[in-house]
């Protein structure tokens, strides 16, 4: 990917506000052309007049509030402020409109500037909350018109839906802007860590390279320094060169994960390439392998052991060999039936249960060789 | 005495390793810090063997390999390489280069594997080989529709997993009835197909990609 996304800095849901804004004032207008139309037949014009001023001085104060990012997401108590005020403002309409007006099919003194408030409240709380405030705005218009007809039916329904719909707008713009952030911080992360590794492998693992092959040169305490410092050089190029890689799919690589099991004592052979495999796969194979290894550690301290890693077309191969001194015939399988929860029983356990195989090679002096067989497609969780 | 180059960017080592050689009575005729300066001073000074580090900030000791050995076929590279690195260990050995030795090995096994490396034996890690039996495997199941893929004999196979698994050239003729020589002829011949192969694939890009006109 070339190009290159950082995290938004304004709020993502910034148009919404912008276009609640620029409704408010639109339909303003049209509550002013209304009033102009139907002054004649109205009860009381002046208080028209007055109603319009308040809802013009209302639509100046919600751009300035709505307008400024730290207000209008500080200021929660607003939006409902909102609400109760152009509620209020509408329910002047039977003290202006004649009764005539009323039941006809004449506007309200507010008219569909009332439509600014489910889009305020959904864009500020979301989809139920845009849809509560349409509710509340068309329940005020039956309460205006004194009468539950269709026409408030439907700009009740109208208002709900015109709430729901900005609030999920509102929503989606912010989950998605939230999920690039994440995917941007990951982005950063990782090249953070490729750089870290850079440099440690251009730094302290040349010097702890060197101090083991000096060290282990001049012989003595020297020696035993410089075994730690290759202990410490091997644990720090397995942590920098590799990570276990989660993808989308819910696999991992196993390579990776056997990498890390790599030491002073332990070489680990496998394919240059991933070898993905449904991730609990991965984890018990590493586990079974964990097992041979300390079974080593356990009955053949200081003896050397390796891993081999082989991807088949159909299965994994995994083998585990030791050069210490081997098992007697006839005691894993002695310790078995004596009832004695061995190795074998637990390593054998998990690899059954993967639908795979495991076997044991192993003589007096010739170490001892297991040998994993896992097949890769219709694997068993 | 076998002539050797040193090819590391990171001056502690290099200059560490250089010591190393000399005292166990090998020549060091040069050391170069990147690829580029490698290539030329290689072609200069004609070493038996090129010690190449293979990570090496901007510049590739994968393609300082390919050129050094195609431009001086007595020259030899062995891969020094912090393990872990492993596409570039495998690209580097398809490029060329007669063997691999991980940075955290001891002088001795360095002093062997320089020596093995000049008489034109091939130096193998368990590593390594897992690379190559990988190697073989990927391409066999995958045919990218040039040159056929080479394949491993039955032997070479069971050879290279013997490696992989730890056993020692030796061990290894022990257990299969062989003589030391043949095991290390079966070890050097996985090699000649895979690096035979990289070969025939470039110059078929080349020749696709209209390179060679140039």
């Amino acid at each position: 990917m070339s190009k290159r996304f950082g995290p938004t800095a304004v709020e993502p849901a910034t148009p919404l506000w912008w276009g609640g804004i620029a409704l408010r004032a639109l339909t303003w207008l049209f509550a002013l052309g209304a009033v102009i139309v139907h002054e004649d037949d109205y009860q009381r014009p002046a208080l028209a007049w007055i109603v319009l001023g308040a809802m013009a001085v209302w639509t100046v104060l919600t751009t300035v509030v709505y307008s400024r990012e730290a207000l209008r997401w500080r200021w929660r108590w607003f939006v409902i402020a909102d609400i109760v005020v152009v509620c209020g403002l509408m329910l002047t309409s039977p003290l202006i409109l004649s009764p005539a007006q009323l039941a006809g099919v004449d506007p309200l003194i507010t008219t569909v500037w009332v439509a600014g408030v489910p889009v305020a409240a959904g864009t500020r709380f979301g989809g139920y909350g845009g849809a509560a405030a349409g509710l509340v705005v068309g329940a005020a218009t039956a309460v205006a018109r004194q009468a539950f007809t269709l026409d408030v039916a439907r700009d009740a329904l109208l208002l709900v839906a015109t709430g729901l719909l900005i609030g999920m707008s509102a929503t989606t713009a912010r989950k998605s802007a939230a999920a690039l952030a994440e995917a941007w911080r990951k982005e950063v992360a990782t090249a953070e860590r490729e750089r870290l590794a850079r440099s440690i492998h251009d730094s302290v693992l040349q010097v702890l390279a060197r101090v083991r092959r000096r060290g282990a040169e001049v012989g003595g305490e020297a020696a035993e320094l410089a075994e730690l410092a290759g202990e410490q050089e091997i644990a720090l190029r397995a942590l920098v060169t590799t990570e276990p890689t989660a993808t989308g799919t819910g696999e991992t690589d196993l390579r990776a994960a056997l990498q890390l099991l790599g030491s002073s004592k332990v070489q680990i052979a496998t394919p240059a390439g991933d070898v993905l495999l449904p991730a609990a796969t991965t984890a018990e194979l590493v586990a079974v392998v964990r097992e041979a290894l300390s079974n080593v550690d356990k009955h053949a301290p200081g003896a050397k052991a390796w891993v081999l890693l082989e991807n088949l077309a159909t299965e994994v191969v995994i083998t585990v060999r030791d050069d210490g001194p081997g098992i007697p015939e006839g005691r894993l399988a002695a310790a078995e039936t004596d009832g004695h929860l061995g190795v074998a029983r637990s390593m054998r356990g998990r690899v059954l249960e993967l639908g795979g195989t495991i076997s044991l090679e192993t003589a007096p002096d010739r170490g001892t060789e297991w040998e994993v067989r896992v097949p890769k497609a219709g694997t068993k969780r | 005495m076998i002539s050797v180059m040193v090819v590391d960017d990171h001056p502690i080592w290099r200059d560490g390793v250089a010591r190393d050689l000399t005292e166990n009575g090998f020549e060091v005729r040069a050391t170069a810090p990147d690829g580029e300066a490698a290539v030329r001073i290689a072609t200069a000074v004609r070493p038996d063997v090129v010690l190449m580090d293979i990570n090496m900030g901007e510049t590739s000791g994968v393609d300082a390999t390919r050129e050094i050995t195609m431009a001086l076929p007595d020259t030899r590279v062995l891969v020094l390489s912090a393990s872990g690195e492993h596409s570039d260990v495998l690209e580097a050995v398809k490029a060329g280069a007669s063997g691999y030795l991980v940075k955290s090995a001891s002088a001795q096994e360095l002093v062997d594997a320089v020596e093995r490396t000049a008489q034109g034996d091939p130096v193998f890690t368990p590593g390594l080989a897992g690379l190559v039996l990988g190697e073989y495997r990927r391409m066999a199941d995958a045919p990218d529709g040039g040159a056929p893929p080479p394949r491993l004999t039955e032997r070479e196979t069971d050879v290279l997993r013997f490696v992989a698994k730890g056993h020692t050239s030796r061990q290894i003729a022990e257990r299969l009835v062989l003589s030391h020589r043949t095991v290390e002829n079966h070890v050097q011949s996985t090699l000649r197909k895979l690096q035979l192969h990289n070969r025939v694939e470039l110059a078929r890009y080349a020749i696709e990609h209209g390179l060679d006109k140039e």
